[in-house]
C-alpha cells in the first residue's frame, strides 16, 4: 500500500513534467531559466525546497535522537538567520547582475567579473564534484528509503538463500503460508525469495533457540533485500526527475519544487499530529520523557554538543550562497522585489518543518531502544504509530524533499557544462539554442549514470564525504562575497582563494579519516571555520599584493550612483 | 535604518549562543517544548521579523527601478524607430 501511494506521487510528477514541457518555448533561456518569469511564492518554494534535502525530515529526527534538541539551534536556527541574510545581500544583487548582463550560471558571472577563464576552469571541476557529492546523498538516500518502505516478507525472486542450521529447534513453528518458502534439511536452512531486514523480528520469534537466532541473522545478511531493492529505487527516482527536467526544464523544476516543498511540509506536520496523538498528546509525551532520568538528557545540550561547535556551525549555512543550483534559481525571478517574501518566510518555513521533527526525535529517544540507527528513527515511529496509508504519504514527503533538490542539481550541472564549457570554449557563441538544450540533456544523462554507478558501490564513504561538500561550498563563499561587494577584488586573489580551498578541503578530509567516532572537530570547532578564515585571508592578501582590476571593469560592476 | 538592521542581526547571532540554557530541560514552554528548543524556535521567528524590517526599510529598490528604466528606454527607442 505504501509503495502504491509513492508510485501515484511519482506518476503525478511525470504528468507535471509533460504539462510543463508543452509550455516550454524552444529556447535555452526558457529551458535553463524559465524565461526569468518566476513569481514570489514559487521563488520561495523553489529556494526552500532546494536548500532542504531528505535531511529536513529524516536527518533532523535522527540527529535529535542522537544529539538532543541542540540540533535545532545548530542546524536550523543558524540557517534561518544566515540564509535570509544571504538571500537579501547576495540573491537580489545576483539577480540584478544576471538580468543586466544575461548570465545563465554562476560561473558565467565569475568569468565576467574577474575576466578569467583560468578561474572558471579551476572552479568547474570543484563545483561539479561538490554537486555530484550532494546529488549522490539524494540518489542513495532515495534508494534506501524506497527499499525501507517496501519491507515485504517474501517478494518474488528466484534466489534461494541457504545458511547452516544443524536441525530444526524443538520449539520451531513455521507459519502455514511460509512452508513452501522455508525448509530445513541436510544441515541447512533455505529460504526462497527476497527478504527485508525489517522482517528479521518475524523470523526471530519463530523459536527461542540460540542456534535459530544465529541462523536467521546470517540469513538476513545474505538474502536479497525488499520488494524494491536499492538499485531499483535509485533508478526509479533518477528516471522520474530526469523525465520532468528533460521535458520541462527550469519551468517544470520550479513547479515540481513548489509542489514537492508543500508536500514535504504538510506530510511532516501530518506525521507529527498522528504520532503525537498516539503518544497521548505533546504535553503527556514530554512529561513522560522528563520523568525518565536515564533518557531525558536529549532535552538539553550538555554532554551532547560542544559550545564552540555550536558557535562555529554558523559557517556551514554560508554554503547556500555558493550552491550553483540555487544561484540559477535566483536568476529565474521576475523582479528583484520577488526576493522579499523569501527573505521573510524562509526562517519561518524552517521552523514549521524542523520543530515537529526535532520533537519527534526527542520523544523517540525515550521510546525506541538504544543503538537504533538514527536514520531509521522517523520510519520506525511512523511504522509504530500509524497505518500503511500514512507511511506511504510520509514516504512521498521524504522523496519530495530529496527530489526537490535533485532536479535543480541536474539542471544546474547541465547549464554549467553547456554554457561555461562547451558553448564558451568550443562553440564560441555559434551553438544554436536547440543544440544547447540537447547537449545539456546529454550531460545530465551522463552525470546521472555516474551517480547511479557510484551509488551502487561503497555508499557509506559517500555519505562521509558529503559533509565535505557543504564545507567546500562554504569555503568558496568569501570569493563570491568579494566579487559582489569589494571593488578592489581581482582574479589573482580569487584564484589564490580557490586553490587554498582545494588544498585545505583535501587535507581536512584526509585528517577526518582518522576519526572513527563522533564529528571531526579542530580544537572543539568545526573545520569549516578554519577553512573559511584561511581562504579569506589568502584571498585578501594576494589581492592587495597584485594590481587592482581595470577602471572599466570596476565601472561595469560598481556603477557610480547618480 | 540599515545600521539598526545590522545591529539586530548581530543581536540575533549573540542570542543564538544561549549558553545560559545549556543544561536546562525545563521549563517546558506550552507544556511540551524544552526551553532550549523553544528559545531557538523564537530565534527563527525573530529572524523572520528582522527580515521583514530589512525588506520594508532597507530594500535596494534601485534594482527594480534600473530594470524599469531600461525597459522604458527600450520602448522609447522602438517607438522612435
Amino acid at each position: 500500500m505504501s509503495f502504491t501511494i509513492i508510485l501515484c506521487y511519482l506518476a503525478l510528477l511525470l504528468f507535471l513534467g509533460v504539462f510543463a514541457g508543452r509550455l516550454l518555448k524552444k529556447n535555452s533561456g526558457d529551458f535553463f531559466l524559465a524565461s526569468r518569469g518566476i513569481g514570489p511564492f514559487m521563488l520561495l518554494m523553489s529556494v526552500f525546497g532546494t536548500t532542504m534535502t531528505a535531511f529536513a525530515l529524516i536527518g533532523s529526527t535522527g540527529k535529535t535522537f542522537a544529539f538532543g534538541i541542540g540540533v535545532y539551534g545548530l542546524m536550523a536556527s543558524w540557517s534561518g538567520i544566515i540564509h535570509a541574510a544571504i538571500f537579501f545581500l547576495i540573491g537580489a544583487k545576483v539577480w540584478a547582475l544576471g538580468k543586466k548582463h544575461g548570465y545563465v550560471t554562476q560561473l558565467s558571472y565569475f568569468r565576467d567579473r574577474y575576466q578569467s577563464d583560468a578561474l572558471v576552469l579551476l572552479l568547474f571541476p570543484l563545483v561539479v564534484s561538490f554537486v555530484i557529492l550532494y546529488l549522490l546523498i539524494g540518489v542513495i538516500g532515495a534508494g534506501r528509503f524506497i527499499e525501507g518502505v517496501t519491507p515485504e516478507t517474501f517478494s518474488e525472486s528466484a534466489v534461494v538463500t541457504t545458511v547452516p542450521l544443524a536441525a530444526a529447534p524443538a520449539d520451531l513453528k513455521i507459519p502455514e503460508d511460509w512452508k513452501d518458502r522455508v525448509s530445513i534439511k541436510n544441515g541447512e536452512l533455505s529460504v526462497s525469495g527476497s527478504l527485508h531486514p525489517k522482517r528479521k523480528g518475524l523470523f526471530m520469534k519463530l523459536s527461542k533457540a540460540p542456534e535459530w537466532k544465529k541462523a536467521v541473522g546470517g540469513l538476513m545478511n545474505k538474502a536479497p533485500r525488499g520488494a524494491v531493492p536499492k538499485p531499483a529505487g535509485m533508478a526509479i527516482v533518477c528516471l522520474v526527475v530526469l523525465f520532468y527536467v528533460f521535458f520541462g526544464g527550469m519551468r517544470a523544476t520550479a513547479w515540481a519544487n513548489t509542489m514537492q516543498t508543500l508536500v514535504f511540509m504538510v506530510m511532516g506536520l501530518i506525521a507529527f499530529y498522528v504520532i503525537t496523538d498516539e503518544l497521548g498528546g505533546p504535553v503527556a509525551a514530554s512529561k513522560k520523557l522528563l520523568a525518565n532520568e536515564g533518557k531525558n538528557s536529549v532535552m538539553a545540550r550538555e554532554g551532547l554538543i560542544g559550545k564552540w561547535q555550536f558557535l562555529t556551525y554558523c559557517f556551514i549555512p554560508l554554503s547556500v550562497g555558493m550552491f550553483p543550483h540555487l544561484f540559477q534559481h535566483w536568476l529565474t525571478a521576475k523582479k528583484a522585489s520577488n526576493f522579499k517574501l523569501t527573505v521573510v518566510a524562509h526562517p519561518i518555513c524552517i521552523l514549521i518543518t524542523w520543530v515537529p521533527c526535532v520533537l519527534l526525535g526527542m520523544w523517540a529517544f525515550g521510546i525506541l531502544p538504544d543503538g537504533t540507527n538514527p536514520n531509521a528513527v522517523l520510519g520506525m515511529m511512523v511504522a509504530r504509530y500509524s497505518g500503511e496509508v500514512l507511511a506511504g504519504l510520509i514516504g512521498a514527503g521524504v522523496l519530495a524533499a530529496i527530489m526537490s533538490s535533485m532536479d535543480s542539481q541536474f539542471l544546474c550541472l547541465s547549464s554549467l557544462f553547456t554554457n561555461d564549457i562547451v558553448s564558451h570554449h568550443f562553440g564560441k557563441g555559434e551553438i544554436s539554442d536547440e543544440k544547447k538544450i540537447l547537449l545539456g540533456r546529454g550531460f545530465v544523462v551522463a552525470i546521472v549514470l555516474v551517480c547511479y554507478l557510484i551509488g551502487l558501490s561503497n555508499t557509506q564513504s559517500v555519505f562521509d564525504l558529503g559533509v565535505w561538500c557543504f564545507t567546500g561550498f562554504a569555503g568558496l563563499f568569501p570569493i563570491l562575497f568579494a566579487a559582489l561587494y569589494w571593488k578592489r577584488s581581482n582574479k589573482q586573489g580569487a584564484i589564490a582563494g580557490v586553490l587554498t580551498l582545494a588544498v585545505l578541503e583535501t587535507t581536512g578530509y584526509l585528517l577526518s579519516l582518522s576519526v572513527h567516532e563522533g564529528e571531526f572537530l579542530i580544537l572543539g570547532m568545526m573545520p569549516v571555520a578554519f577553512i573559511v578564515t584561511i581562504t579569506t585571508a589568502v584571498m585578501v592578501i594576494v589581492t592587495l599584493l597584485t594590481p587592482p582590476p581595470s577602471d572599466e571593469l570596476v565601472e561595469k560592476f560598481f556603477p557610480a550612483k547618480n | 535604518m540599515r545600521i539598526l538592521v545590522i545591529c539586530l542581526i548581530l543581536l540575533l547571532a549573540i542570542l543564538h549562543q544561549d549558553w545560559w540554557w545549556w543544561e536546562a530541560k525545563e521549563p517546558l514552554v506550552f507544556g511540551f517544548m524544552p526551553i532550549g528548543l523553544a528559545w531557538h524556535a523564537g530565534i527563527s521567528l525573530a529572524a523572520g521579523l528582522v527580515g521583514l524590517v530589512a525588506v520594508m526599510f532597507c530594500w535596494p529598490d534601485h534594482l527594480d527601478n534600473e530594470e524599469e528604466e531600461e525597459a522604458g528606454a527600450e520602448t522609447e527607442k522602438e517607438e522612435a524607430t
